[in-house]
């Protein structure tokens, strides 16, 4: 934090030093209403009823959170994160300001989600590879036992997922927000453990930078290990998607689920569902 | 020559090195065990032209070989094990049968070289064959898988190389990154434009090194290492192979795996 009472804030303060993080990966990273409509769309279709009670894990600010009970005036959403700042943060800038009815709406615990604390909900998601934190078959199992015990009889767990040889190659790719550039950083790939270290960071117009925003220890995890686990552990079916691209094979934003092989793409991300 | 060419001859001139793969094991075998191994199972053997090298290698040595086509066994037994002469032959078993099931007596070595395991597309199914080498193995023993990984093996691709009389043809037709499954066929070109193409084709799944690594301890294996191919200062593979927790992506690799019971 730039120290206000100092001679020094007279020297141009840079925008980096003013700039927030939170807030900064909110604009770069999410995206709650198109996760929303894919969530309400294919919820509704596998279980013939509209979704109304979510758990966020790994929630962080809790945007989706808010963004969810916004949706419809009777959902209700749980979101649980480790951090405590992150949480504080979200309630500060989502829940305290929104309408008495919307902050009603949302519970936040801070928690480990391996836990399985609050009440038991029609869907879970942990979005963002937030849950490539957890490295071993062994670990990623106890963390699904624990999702599956918090969803109702017919309640549904989404995650989402990147891949592709893009995505095992130690590179940086940029993104331009206009007022800043978002940059991702796949610092590390090992290909014995398929462990990944990334980064993010933010670089503005006046050449100041926000140096590793954040960082991700993950294990890079694929659709067919993903997809095992989720059955060893007892979900009783699991739908893969795959996003479906235009003629010039950009991506539409629009998934469906495959029947037979899709194409490789160099870079993808896609979600993958399953029923309780 | 397509017509006239025996495309068992083709693979083992154009993909098999057995002596690199026998070097290896031997070598890996005394460093971590203290002895030199002497009994070797080769599963998916096909035509047993690693178990006859093997045991072509000293006197002591014995191999069994296990594939499921009978005759892929019956061309390697005419054209590898019989003209090795008897006092190679006595040495050498062929089982006809599935490595998922088979009983063989304890040995020092299993071996699954070439990703031939990589036919095993399920979880339940790896392990349950991972289990079953580990049963024929010895207190000491050590089981050795070979893959492939890299960053081109997540595409479709297609590498020629010449060899001598022949042009050798790896074509990965199809990856679904869905299921990991990838279809690849092995074809010859020769000279006079003849053909013959597929000779091979392989259905796999295509594991990843923590995957292997994590069904080994799942199917009861203590431990597991693998070994990472040493380059030259081009950035060419060499045939030395070193055991490593961290190594550099590359866009194709060839590593072993190598499983402590």
């Amino acid at each position: 934090m730039p120290k206000s009472s100092s001679q020094r804030t007279r020297k141009r303060i840079s925008t980096a030093s003013r700039a927030d993080r939170h807030e900064l990966y909110e604009r770069a990273v999410q995206d709650p209403e198109s996760d929303i409509t894919f969530l309400t769309r294919t919820f509704e279709r596998l279980r013939g009823r509209p979704p109304l009670s979510l758990r966020e894990d790994f929630c962080g600010t809790a945007s989706f959170c808010a963004a969810w009970v916004g949706s419809r005036r009777d959902r209700t959403a749980i979101g649980i994160d480790l951090d405590p700042d992150t949480l504080a943060w979200g309630k500060r800038r989502h829940l305290a300001s929104a309408p008495e009815h919307v902050g009603r709406r949302v519970h936040l615990h801070q928690a480990d989600v391996r836990d399985a604390v609050g009440a038991k909900s029609d869907i879970t998601c942990a979005f963002n590879f937030s849950y490539f934190v957890f490295k071993s078959c062994e670990g990623m199992r106890h963390y699904f036992r624990a999702v599956r015990s918090r969803l109702v009889d017919d309640g549904m767990f989404f995650i989402d997922l990147y891949g592709g040889p893009d995505s095992i190659k130690e590179d940086v790719t940029d993104t331009d927000y206009d007022d800043f550039l978002y940059h991702w950083d796949q610092a590390f790939f090992n290909p014995l453990t398929h462990d990944t270290l990334c980064h993010i960071h933010f670089s503005f117009p006046d050449g100041s930078r926000l140096n590793r925003a954040f960082s991700y220890d993950w294990r890079l995890w694929t659709v067919p290990e993903l997809r095992e686990i989720l059955l060893e552990v007892g979900f009783r079916k699991v739908h893969c998607f795959w996003e479906r691209s235009d003629r010039n094979g950009e991506g539409t934003g629009v998934f469906y689920e495959p029947k037979g092989p899709v194409h490789a793409e160099d870079c993808w991300w896609t979600y993958i569902a399953a029923e309780r | 020559m397509a017509q006239r060419a025996d495309p068992h001859q083709l693979y083992q001139r154009a993909v098999q090195t057995p002596n690199a793969d026998i070097w290896f094991i031997g070598a890996t075998f005394r460093k971590l065990r203290g002895r030199a191994p002497v009994s070797l199972r080769e599963d998916f053997c096909g035509t047993a032209f690693t178990a006859t090298t093997w045991v072509q290698g000293h006197a002591r040595r014995s191999a069994i070989g296990v594939d499921i086509d009978a005759d892929t066994l019956a061309w390697g037994l005419e054209h590898n094990v019989l003209p090795a002469g008897p006092s190679v032959s006595r040495r050498i078993e062929l089982v006809q049968g599935d490595v998922l099931e088979v009983e063989t007596r304890k040995v020092d070595v299993v071996c699954a070289l070439n990703f031939s395991y990589a036919v095993f597309k399920t979880r339940a199914m790896l392990r349950s064959y991972l289990k079953n080498a580990r049963a024929a193995l010895k207190r000491d023993g050590l089981v050795v898988l070979e893959l492939f990984g890299g960053t081109e093996s997540f595409v479709p691709l297609i590498e020629k190389q010449k060899r001598g009389r022949f042009t050798y043809v790896w074509e990965q037709k199809s990856f679904n990154p869905i299921n990991h499954e990838t279809v690849c066929q092995i074809s010859f070109r020769f000279p006079d434009r003849s053909r013959l193409e597929p000779a091979f084709q392989y259905e796999w799944r295509l594991w990843t090194v923590p995957e292997i690594r994590e069904l080994l301890a799942e199917a009861g294996f203590r431990a597991s290492k693998v070994y990472w191919q040493k380059l030259d200062s081009r950035g060419e593979g060499t045939s030395d192979f070193y055991a490593t927790e961290a190594a550099e992506n590359q866009e194709c690799f060839v590593a072993y795996v190598v499983g402590l019971p």
